[in-house]
């Protein structure tokens, strides 16, 4: 175990199913490990400090800001961002559920609303109001009151419990 | 869905639900938001900000600063020295300040790098000398002519700090308080707050060669940044492109140039690379433009059975360092303040002034939510007073349909007793007002707003709105236009107007907006003109290309009772036998030749008695009633807003998901300047809360239950019957919520936000009173 | 975007690894859940030339049962992880309720036990950008400006009045919780009442070459304790006051309040308050004991 700092790291992990390696700055966020290096600029910095979950990603199946990640934190984990959630161009029921429901007005949040819902879902694929609430708390939308962000969480797990909604 | 009748009889279908036709590359991470896109050799941009409130610069050496490895250039005041602003009346703001600093965040010079550390660090060297200035922070500071002036160059013998003062008196208001039965008079206090779009303003420059600029923005007025971007470089209209990308929402807070769309545009045509500047969401508090905090007097009399016979109203707005568009705004606080009651005798005082704070501009129903917060609460109290029912007093003063208002608008659609009826029976006002017990208690309140300016910002008899349209042998309709979706849905309503004309599905029609290069001029999203004058261009095109077509249609069919709906172009006498949407534009253009329309909006010449009432008149009014039922808690005054109903007067709605999700966001930032949402600053002139985790804007906790309830009062100049949804309705909700309030403890909230403390002092005022009204009893 | 300060990342597997580490580059800080460090890096509060991160070592995440029949629960374990536990959740449901008070749900899946005890103490005044602090001109916790000498919050007090804001500490200090903390020097437990300093500056009593290891809980006292966060929202925010409260029919009610200054204060007179008055004059006794001041962010 060297115990001298390394400036520079090489990284090794899967995002949206494809394996990366990358020689990073030690500083990098995971949110700029996303965007910059990785081009994939769904993820968004909306606040840069934690506050408002835009950045959200998964990491090994949690849901984690990625604006206040190191990236040195993702060695060998699998991520899974905005961009992987629709497999073989078919929407998730949420994004469905999203688009129905016109759940993004302006799109800012709706990434870090996504995959939060997401991370719960696949924890918890009939969760309840109390715990959609939960996961909408951590994210701010400026545009919709919540209000039809809730309605499409509680259409995707309607439909996803093979309910009618 | 519903349908709209044209005068011609022709019913227009408009009014699906769901999803817009832009929506999903937003759920899929595919939207390309300004700071999404990269360009090669890329440089970006990073500011210095002024650390005092009012100073004099006296030097300021960027030496070390353009010393540093990786830096490519440095801009200060003077290499900008062209001065600017949205309004052709108020030229005060300058990319990077000259000469002074107005408030703490001022841009003072601004770099372009190699990244954004190097750019950064660069800016942290830059050494300024400033000899600071006495600071005005207050409206008495600004109204005291002792004091230091922020625009020197305005001063004349006696000049205070006030950009402008407006009065106007309407009737003979002294005989209307003469003729009253009750006249009270309070003072209201509404805060500064601000848009915290969850974009922050971002901007990308790309020089070309040929000495052409191309700016990509999060701006929401591409029109007007391409003509001060163009002032300001000194460079030909014409070698100005400005496309607006995916844009993360601005409720008005992207309404205005920024400094780091000017500094992005100035670096990349001095280093000849491309620049990207994006501001920090610190810098968004300091850009700001947002509500202006309001000091506010109203006198109001009635007589007994309800009639409003007069009122005077007068404002003082501490509006920051610049005037942004505080010249409308201190016309905007008179113009609506009765809307939308009938008033025949007031008049109002309104002052816009000048503090070295961050300046204030447009905020979603911008000039009108804070005198609607006094006007409203004073309804509720004149209505105890004369123990009336605080609904049955605004049903006795609407404003009626298709009249004239004492200070010269022109009234046409209004649905707003409907709004009121409905929100009632919804929430059932009547039966729970008095008797929710102590500590819950429910609110009403109304108001109207404009859908569009008749004037435009800058005087001309040009089209404020235009569409083109072109179908092709596909069937595919594209739409071109200047408008700014900012997230509110702007590409959807043109293309369901379009669609619905033509009969074919929205999803068809490709939107092609806001690239001043390509799509015909529009003025922005502002002011809640788009659907209204750019709905009505979209359905002036739509319009032609539709007779062509039909034409055309008419002549293959052998008749001319030709339809267009569901995607087919039929006789209604012989619907089986269809052509194909396709087909018959093949066999217009075959006919006609290529298909190309444009259309333009123009709002109409009304003539109003009063000739200076150049600020406010609209083509058409929205009307909105909100009911708000709120639990305070007495120990902690804390304030719970559990629910709202609120119903809108849209006209018609173009798509109802749409429409309700304009009155959802406009409730809840209501409920957020209800709340707790505040632009405080220090004594010295420092923001208090400049991040998300110290402004306080609600998250879904605090965000009550919302009933929207559309109501489609069809205007008929509206296209297909359409008024505004996006700024109207949050115009209700807060003084609804200080009426909630009144009913749950008996405390007028004449001060908002109604935080914890306040409403613990007002509650603690009300026993106070209490006791010492029982003590007299008892003496 | 703002950026981070430069520095470098060391990744150490075991507890040995990162105590060593530790002993190697004193200016290092620890990293585990980051939610708070990297904001406060952003900010430029500090700019230290290594971080140490603490996400590697598996074993600072356990969360196993004593021999006494408490809770040996690892510092590196998630305030969810802490939350969820069903042994948490039975014996100390007071913790599991602090864990879920934390800032958002996210957070709770990101930050650490250990990193909740080890927050800062929080100021308005202090937790803001360079840009900020250089325009108010610092103040006594950023030691530096021209201000450097004043506490914006008391400017006629002596101190700092930075308030501490870990959500789980007043529960764990009612459950008579100790910290485990690990230096090459070896290691000591450290009851969590006497963990925290009293000035804003110094509110930590752990050496800097010290590892926090582990939270560990005797078996639970008898009777309820309860968890309550005050709050501006729901969610995200820092408290404007924490309390715990236990309550033993024999030995009466006890009550700790944070969030009001630099450590969480055990109140006292209670039981005779209690005796004397019932709940209200507990309540009573306790806001004497209060004074809040306007630092909280």
């Amino acid at each position: 175990m060297p115990t001298e700092p390394d400036a520079d790291l090489v990284l090794t992990l899967r995002v949206n199913g494809d394996r990366k390696r990358l020689l990073i700055p030690a500083n990098r966020t995971l949110l700029n490990l996303l965007r910059q290096d990785l081009g994939l600029t769904g993820s968004k910095h909306g606040c840069d400090v934690g506050d408002c979950g835009a950045c959200t990603v998964l990491m090994n199946g949690a849901p984690r800001l990625s604006c206040v990640t190191l990236a040195a934190d993702a060695e060998g984990a699998e991520l899974l961002t905005v961009e992987g959630v629709s497999v073989g161009g078919a929407l998730h029921p949420l994004q469905a559920a999203f688009h129905e429901q016109v759940a993004a007005q302006c799109g800012y949040c709706t990434p870090g609303f996504i995959m939060a819902l997401k991370a719960l879902f696949d924890e918890r694929p009939d969760p309840s109001d109390e715990e959609l609430n939960e996961v909408l708390g951590a994210n701010i939308c400026r545009c919709t009151g919540y209000t039809k962000i809730l309605a499409a969480a509680r259409q995707a797990r309607e439909r996803m419990n093979g309910r009618s909604a | 869905m519903s349908e709209h009748e044209k005068p011609s009889g022709e019913p227009v279908p408009v009014g699906r639900r769901g999803g817009k036709i832009d929506g999903l590359p937003k759920i899929t991470g595919a939207a390309r938001f300004t700071d999404d896109l990269t360009l090669p050799g890329m440089l970006h941009g990073a500011f210095l900000r002024s650390p005092h409130a009012h100073a004099r610069i006296l030097s300021i050496d960027v030496s070390a600063a353009a010393a540093l490895p990786g830096v490519y250039a440095v801009l200060t005041g003077a290499d900008l020295p062209t001065p600017y602003g949205v309004i052709p009346v108020a030229q005060d703001e300058h990319a990077l300040a000259v000469g002074k600093v107005l408030f703490i965040g001022d841009e003072v010079a601004a770099v372009a790098a190699v990244d954004q550390e190097t750019a950064r660090r660069a800016a942290a060297l830059i050494r300024v000398e400033y000899e600071p200035l006495e600071g005005v922070f207050t409206i008495e500071d600004a109204l005291n002519p002792d004091k230091p002036l922020l625009h020197d160059e305005r001063r004349r013998k006696g000049d205070t700090n006030v950009l402008r003062r407006v009065f106007q008196k309407y009737g003979d208001p002294e005989a209307g308080f003469a003729e009253a039965d009750v006249i009270l008079e309070s003072s209201y206090d509404y805060p500064g707050s601000t848009h915290v779009p969850l974009e922050t303003q971002v901007a990308l420059a790309q020089p070309h060669p040929d000495g052409k600029l191309t700016l990509w923005s999060s701006t929401q007025i591409p029109h007007y940044l391409h003509r001060i971007v163009a002032k300001v470089l000194g460079m030909r209209e014409q070698d100005v492109r400005v496309i607006k990308p995916d844009v993360g929402a601005g409720y008005g807070g992207k309404s205005d140039p920024f400094a780091n769309e000017l500094c992005a545009a100035a670096l990349a045509r001095k280093t000849g690379r491309p620049v990207k500047f994006i501001l920090d969401r610190e810098e968004v508090f300091y850009a700001h433009r947002g509500r202006h905090p309001t000091r506010m007097t109203l006198k109001m009399g009635v007589t007994k059975d309800g009639r409003i016979t007069a009122a005077d109203f007068k404002a003082w707005a501490a509006g920051g360092a610049y005037a942004s568009y505080g010249v409308v705004t201190a016309y905007y606080f008179g113009v609506f303040l009765p809307l939308p009651y009938k008033l025949d005798h007031w008049q109002f005082e309104s002052h816009r002034c000048y503090t070295n704070h961050p300046p204030c501009g447009p905020k979603r129903g911008h000039g009108a939510i804070q005198p609607r917060f006094a006007l409203e609460l004073h309804l509720d109290k004149l209505a105890h007073a004369i123990g009336m029912s605080p609904e049955a007093l605004r049903l006795k003063n609407t404003v009626e349909p298709d009249t004239e208002t004492s200070n010269g608008l022109r009234i046409t659609s209004v649905a707003l007793k409907e709004c009121v009826d409905k929100v009632v029976a919804a929430s059932g006002y009547l039966e729970k007002r008095g008797k929710l017990g102590p500590n819950r208690g429910i609110g009403l309140a109304t108001s109207a707003y404009m859908c569009g300016a008749l004037h435009p910002i800058v005087q001309s008899e040009m089209p404020q709105s235009a569409v083109q349209i072109c179908a092709d042998r596909s069937g595919r309709v594209s739409i071109l236009s200047g408008t700014a979706d900012i997230g509110q849905g702007s590409n959807h309503m043109l293309a369901a107007i379009v669609a619905g004309r033509l009969g074919i599905p929205e999803t068809d029609c490709v939107v092609l907006e806001s690239d001043t290069g390509l799509t015909p001029v529009d003025l922005g999203s502002y002011s809640s003109r788009v659907t209204f004058f750019a709905g009505n261009a979209a359905k002036m095109a739509a319009e032609q290309l539709y007779a062509v077509i039909r034409a055309a249609a008419a002549e293959k069919l052998g008749g001319d009772d030709v339809v267009m709906a569901g995607g087919k172009v039929f006789r209604a006498s012989a619907p089986e036998k269809a052509l194909e949407f396709a087909d018959a534009v093949q066999l217009a253009e075959e006919r006609h030749g290529t298909l190309g329309f444009v259309g333009h909006y123009k709002p109409p010449k009304i003539g109003s008695r009063f000739r200076r009432q150049s600020v406010g008149p609209s083509p058409a009014y929205s009307f909105t009633a909100q009911v708000a039922e709120v639990v305070v808690d007495p120990e902690t005054g804390f304030v719970t807003v559990e629910r709202i109903w609120a119903a809108h007067d849209c006209g018609k709605a173009l798509n109802p998901t749409i429409v309700e999700g304009q009155i959802e966001g406009c409730v809840y930032m209501g409920v957020g300047e209800a709340l707790g949402e505040e632009q405080s600053y220090t004594k010295t002139g420092l923001h208090r809360a400049p991040s998300i985790l110290e402004y306080k804007i609600p998250t879904v906790f605090e965000t009550p239950e919302i009933t929207t309830i559309i109501v489609e009062s069809n205007d008929k100049e509206g296209p297909y019957g359409a008024k505004e949804a996006g700024e109207g309705p949050q115009l209700s909700t807060v003084p609804a919520i200080a009426n909630a309030i009144f009913d749950a403890c008996g405390v007028w909230m004449n001060e908002a936000p109604f935080t914890p403390d306040r409403v613990l002092k007002a509650i603690e005022r009300r026993d106070r009173e209490a006791r010492r009204a029982a003590a007299e009893e008892g003496a | 975007m703002l950026p981070l300060p430069t520095f470098s990342v060391l990744s150490p597997r075991s507890v040995a690894d990162a105590v060593g580490m530790l002993t190697d580059h004193p200016e290092a800080r620890l990293i585990a859940g980051g939610t708070d460090l990297l904001p406060s890096m952003k900010y430029g509060l500090f700019s230290p030339p290594a971080l140490i991160r603490l996400g590697g070592v598996a074993a600072l995440q356990d969360i196993t049962t004593t021999e006494e029949g408490g809770l040996r629960i690892g510092s590196g374990a998630t305030l969810r992880a802490v939350g969820r536990d069903p042994r948490v959740q039975r014996l100390y449901p007071a913790l599991a309720a602090a864990t879920r008070t934390v800032a958002t749900s996210t957070i709770q899946a990101m930050g650490t036990l250990g990193g909740n005890l080890m927050l800062d103490t929080r100021c308005a005044w202090y937790n803001q950008s360079s840009f900020w602090r250089g325009a108010l001109g610092g103040c006594l916790k950023c030691h530096s400006g021209p201000e450097g000498a004043i506490c914006h919050v008391a400017p006629k007090g002596k101190g700092c009045y930075a308030a501490h804001s870990a959500d789980t500490a007043p529960g764990l200090l009612l459950y008579g919780a100790e910290v485990e903390l690990v230096s090459s020097r070896g290691a000591r437990q450290v009851a969590v009442s006497a963990l925290y300093g009293e000035d804003g500056r110094d509110w930590i009593r752990r050496a800097p070459d010290e590892l926090l290891t582990a939270v560990i809980l005797p078996p639970p006292p008898p009777g309820a304790v309860v968890h309550r966060k005050l709050r501006a929202r729901a969610s995200i925010d820092y408290p404007l006051l924490l309390t715990a409260a236990a309550f033993d029919p024999e030995g009466g009610p006890r009550v700790v309040v944070s969030a009001v200054g630099p450590r969480p204060i055990l109140l006292s007179g209670l039981a005779e308050a209690f005796r004397d008055g019932g709940v209200e004059a507990v309540a009573e006794a306790g806001y004497k004991q209060v004074s809040p001041l306007s630092t909280h962010v």
